[in-house]
């Protein structure tokens, strides 16, 4: 099963577009891929980012139409999802600039909230203890990044829970290097300290 | 081999901030990464933050899954704002305005011409109508005999003072005139 996996991964132009990182044509060209691929981790992202769901279901939606209205610009330098993370910083920025915006965000939110997955957990923890276990640490991070800075959350989203290497962050926040560092470095403290770590 | 463990950690200083950040990063040095391996505690918190790191970027993946899944996709194509300037691709479409564009202009023009025409028409018409005198009004005589006709008309109307009551013979009388009226005695 695993050999034939494998030969079809091999096989897959797209695939083997990915792994090349050239940029994939016909993922871009065809907006409903783009947003099956794409949506989920760019909802998560701009949701935990902005910490209003809502708000992140707009954001998203405004981010793959104009990546999709503007495909032909996308120059295959870096990863289609860096190129996405980029579009949706820049929507969140604009958003968060605004007073309405402000506004909103003091009187409601709704923010996501990970205690809905009760009966979602990964199946990765063996036990129920450890299920509990898990959700605990989660909300915590949770909790822990709503503290943070917007700069120093939307970095550590980034690096941590979208896997992004350094550079991409550079190239999805136009920040540079040192500055993505210090940012990584003062949020790690911050869910270190809320993880009850020693400092 | 414990206690070598712990006495090695006794002369050792825990990870700081910086240490642990670049440990996460995975971009730790070789020092950072000797120590860890020799203190406990350090190893295990560094395995308690990056678990929780871990079970949170499941968790919220799952939420995002959920989220995206109860959404329809988006429409292959966004309607434009200014729809009725959407060019058309093909050759035929084309085709198909110009000669719409061409017809509504040949209108136009046939239309322009028509009124111009009409407005010359209604010029050269002006003098002639200037000319026109209007209907002679009705005479004093037939003014007079129609005026006489309708005062006499109505004079009757007033004269007419019939009721209904007066029509069947009655006579009206009011409650107080009954009361004074001499009662009938019965035999």
């Amino acid at each position: 099963m695993a050999s034939t996996f494998r030969m079809q991964l091999v096989l897959d132009p797209d695939m083997i577009c990915c792994v090349t990182g050239e940029p994939s044509l016909t993922e871009l060209d065809d907006i409903e891929a783009l947003d099956r691929v794409y949506r989920a981790r760019l909802l998560r992202f701009v949701a935990y980012s902005t910490g209003d769901q809502d708000l992140a279901e707009t954001i998203v939606q405004d981010c793959l139409l104009k990546a999709y209205n503007a495909r032909d610009s996308f120059r295959g330098d870096c990863a289609v999802y860096t190129w996405l993370a980029h579009i949706a910083t820049n929507l969140v920025r604009d958003r968060q600039r605004t007073r309405k915006f402000q506004f909103w965000r003091r009187i409601q939110r709704t923010a996501p909230d990970l205690s809905e997955l009760s009966s979602l957990l990964p199946s990765g923890e063996s036990s129920p203890e450890s299920q509990i276990l898990a959700r605990e640490r989660a909300q915590q991070v949770s909790a822990a990044l709503e503290a943070l800075s917007s700069n120093q959350r939307t970095i550590f989203l980034m690096r941590f829970i979208e896997e992004m290497e350094l550079q991409e962050i550079c190239q999805a926040t136009g920040m540079q290097i040192s500055t993505v560092k210090t940012h990584l470095h003062r949020a790690v403290k911050a869910v270190r300290l809320k993880l009850g770590g020693k400092i | 081999m414990e206690s070598n463990r712990e006495n090695r950690q006794s002369h050792l200083t825990h990870l700081t901030d910086a240490q642990f950040g670049d440990l996460l990063l995975g971009t730790a040095s070789a020092a950072a990464k000797a120590h860890l391996e020799a203190c406990a505690q350090c190893s295990e918190e560094a395995d308690r933050v990056s678990g929780a790191i871990g079970s949170f970027e499941q968790q919220s993946l799952l939420w995002a899954e959920r989220r995206a899944a109860s959404r329809p996709l988006l429409a292959p194509h966004r309607q434009p704002v200014l729809s009725w300037l959407h060019i058309p691709a093909n050759p035929q479409a084309w085709t198909a305005a110009v000669l719409a564009i061409a017809l509504a202009a040949g209108i136009g023009v046939a239309v322009r011409n028509d009124i111009s025409a009409r407005k010359d028409h209604l010029q050269a018409m002006q003098p002639q109508l200037a000319e026109v005198q209007p209907a002679p009004s009705v005479s004093p005589s037939t003014l007079k005999a129609d005026n006489e006709l309708l005062s006499a008309i109505d004079g009757e109307l007033r004269a007419d003072t019939s009721t209904p009551v007066a029509m069947y013979g009655l006579t009206a009388t009011s409650r107080s005139a009954r009361a004074r009226a001499p009662k009938r005695i019965a035999n």
